[in-house]
């Protein structure tokens, strides 16, 4: 808060100013802020793998090799990178009209949910049908969970971070209650799952590979989300509501709707990417579906610089991280713990980095 | 099941005594966080330092039999990874949404990390043992209210005090005034000579080990550590904070009311015996989370003005 601005209030071409002249002059200094952090983090990383009683160079090696190292290792990279880029999609629309949305975790699952229940309870014969509407079913799910929890903020202030979180909880139960009673695969013995998804409903693979076309879908929607938030008139309400709600407000701005859409998109998104989960890779409801996928969307949104196509980079990334993590553990005996660690520290020092803005472009 | 086991005359002292025991970690998060978001730092960090102190205080306690050892760890470790936030909110005037929630990542991994490799040779599971509680004679003989406030561990009587002396200190003393001035007008209050860094430094840390001090008292209650054994305690406590309109006697209020329904979730799903009840065991776990939920959002329909500190969330950039 400088002096000026106790003067008079800030107007909306104050802060749009810094925004429109960063954009074509100082785009690679944001990026190189990036890449310092990351690279920070690794360095901590490995500070503290060598305090864990760990050999830094072997762990990083395995989770490098795990990661790349091989065609398989590429595909399980890939595949994991599916939900993060979808929900990382989403979750630029919300953050970037700084709308807290910390519920993806449970959105996802919700998601997952409906899709899941929908396949198991509805009979429906074909693929073509059968696909698109779980996914139409998860994603509403999740829609819907975040739309009531964007309404809340947006008509009576209720702070959404809390409520997102505590969602997550209640959401957490549900789906471990459908899971062990009215949807339980009696024949699994003591582990708690639901019965396999109908055949119809297992999303295909690329062909030659054993990469689900969910991959397909992500890359599109890459686009659409990259369209929709810069190029049109409402990517641009959600970017004034971002930088300052009030300005927004008194330039005219429904920032109350900007909120509740914005919360929509990224609820609808995180739905969808459980669907596609269910549909691609567990083929069947399970306690342990998410695993805190939902909390890693989060690090690769804010890791992209809430742009798509940072986004894209960014959940590559991370499943890098992932996938690497699991190879690390078996290979090394480091916990995949570290990975988490890694994460956490990789998001503290990108907005350290860009603490003039967090969007790409370096408006705040 | 009948309802006269879970609170039935006999039954409701046990199960106040379990709900005061059951708030205390709650209670300690959430008042220092209150003291916290008075000075205008958004501490979201919070359950990754009731985490970290709940790890030390085992480590703690585990190596050296201790509970007290255990305390101060815990309350130490909380407030430590309290400075490492304020090192990237106060002085790098980072979001501090994001901030706080990166903290709680970095919690949750580091305590994974440390807890494996530290007793991964165990054979089997390692536990601390609990305090014993501590009757104080002629207090306890008070009815009801006596067996509930002074039966209890000295853990417990230690956090009772604190939280007093924090709500207190918020209202009562000159520095509470000095960090209320923080968050409500920082640039007036640095105009008043009031070091606004400071005092917000002093009270994200003031919180950090409060959360900590949570932690280890919920170990000394469970008696083992597991991965992310807060369970969301501290969003709880975050969420109270909000919904008491951050009144620190409000604060202690909420959480005895997300004791309760712990308390109660505990009583009947063992008086139902393991017997299949027709409501599922998860209502019962989700019940704290849900009832906190509606809560936050009853309360935020009722009070119409805002009691947010006007410079939450704000750095403050002199």
């Amino acid at each position: 808060m400088t002096a000026s601005s106790l003067v008079e209030p800030p107007t909306v071409a104050d802060d749009l100013a810094p925004a429109l002249e960063s954009a074509r002059g100082e785009r690679w200094r944001p990026l190189l802020g990036t890449i310092v952090a990351v690279a920070v983090a690794l360095a901590l990383g490995a500070g503290l793998l060598l305090i864990s009683g760990a050999d830094p160079v072997s762990s990083y090696a395995a989770l490098l090799d795990g990661a790349v190292g091989s065609r398989r290792a590429i595909e399980l990279l890939l595949v994991q990178s599916v939900p993060l880029l979808i929900m990382g999609l989403g979750l630029c629309a919300a953050y970037r009209a700084r709308v807290w949305n910390i519920g993806t975790e449970g959105q996802f699952q919700v998601g997952a949910l409906g899709a899941g229940a929908f396949l198991l309870l509805t009979p429906l014969g074909s693929s073509p049908i059968a696909i698109p509407a779980a996914m139409l079913v998860g994603a509403a799910a999740g829609g819907i969970l975040a739309w009531s929890i964007g309404a809340l903020r947006a008509r009576w202030e209720i702070n959404e971070v809390v409520t997102s979180l505590l969602s997550n909880y209640v959401v957490l139960f549900g789906v471990a209650y459908v899971v062990r009673k009215p949807l339980r695969d009696q024949t699994s013995g003591a582990s708690l799952q639901s019965e396999r998804i109908p055949d119809v409903a297992a999303l295909p693979t690329l062909p030659g590979s054993r990469v689900h076309i969910g991959l397909v879908l992500a890359l599109v929607l890459v686009p659409l989300l990259l369209w929709a938030l810069t190029r049109t008139p409402f990517g641009m309400r959600v970017r004034m509501v971002g930088m300052n709600a009030d300005a927004a407000e008194a330039a005219g701005v429904a920032t109350r709707s900007v909120i509740a859409r914005t919360m929509l998109i990224s609820g609808l998104l995180a739905g969808l990417a459980g669907a596609i989960q269910v549909m691609g890779v567990e083929l069947r409801l399970t306690t342990s579906m998410s695993t805190g996928i939902g909390f890693t969307a989060i690090v690769v949104a804010l890791l992209g610089r809430l742009h798509p196509l940072g986004v894209v980079f960014s959940a590559l990334l991370i499943a890098g991280l992932s996938v690497g993590g699991n190879v690390m553990q078996l290979r090394v005996g480091v916990p995949n713990a570290v990975v988490l660690v890694i994460e956490a520290l990789i998001v503290l020092f990108v907005v350290l980095a860009n603490r003039r803005g967090l969007l790409a472009g370096g408006s705040r | 099941m009948s309802w006269s086991d879970v609170i039935g005359a006999d039954a409701l002292i046990p199960l106040l005594v379990a709900t005061l025991r059951l708030a205390i970690p709650t209670m300690l998060a959430a008042v220092g966080e209150c003291f916290c978001e008075r000075s205008g730092v958004l501490n979201l960090g919070l359950e990754g330092m009731m985490l970290t102190g709940a790890l030390a205080a085992f480590v703690g306690g585990h190596h050296t039999g201790s509970a007290a050892v255990g305390a101060v760890s815990g309350t130490l470790a909380g407030g430590l990874l309290a400075v490492v936030l304020g090192c990237f909110v106060v002085r790098g005037k980072v979001d501090q949404v994001v901030a706080g929630i990166a903290v709680v990542l970095l919690a949750q991994g580091v305590t994974a990390l440390a807890y494996l490799r530290l007793f991964s040779s165990a054979t089997t599971p390692p536990s601390v043992d609990g305090s014993p509680p501590i009757a104080i004679p002629l207090l306890e003989e008070i009815p009801v209210l006596g067996p509930v406030l002074f039966r209890q561990t000295a853990l417990v009587y230690a956090s009772m005090a604190m939280v007093a002396v924090l709500a207190w200190a918020l209202f009562r003393t000159r520095f509470g005034l000095s960090l209320r001035a923080a968050g409500e007008s920082p640039a007036a209050a640095d105009a008043a000579g009031i070091r606004v860094e400071r005092v917000r430094w002093i009270a994200l840390t003031v919180s950090g080990a409060m959360a900590g001090l949570g932690g280890a008292v919920l170990i000394d209650q469970l008696e083992l550590f597991r991965e992310n054994v807060t369970a969301g305690r501290g969003w709880v406590a975050i969420a109270i904070v909000i919904l008491v309109r951050w009144n620190p006697v409000g604060a202690i209020l909420g959480a005895l009311l997300f004791g309760f329904t712990d308390a109660l979730q505990f009583r009947i799903q063992s008086a139902a015996g393991g017997v299949e009840t027709a409501v599922p065991f998860e209502l019962f776990q989700a019940l704290p989370y849900l009832v906190t939920l509606l809560v936050v959002v009853a309360s935020a329909l009722h009070f119409k003005t805002r009691a947010q500190p006007r410079a939450l969330g704000v750095p403050y950039d002199r």
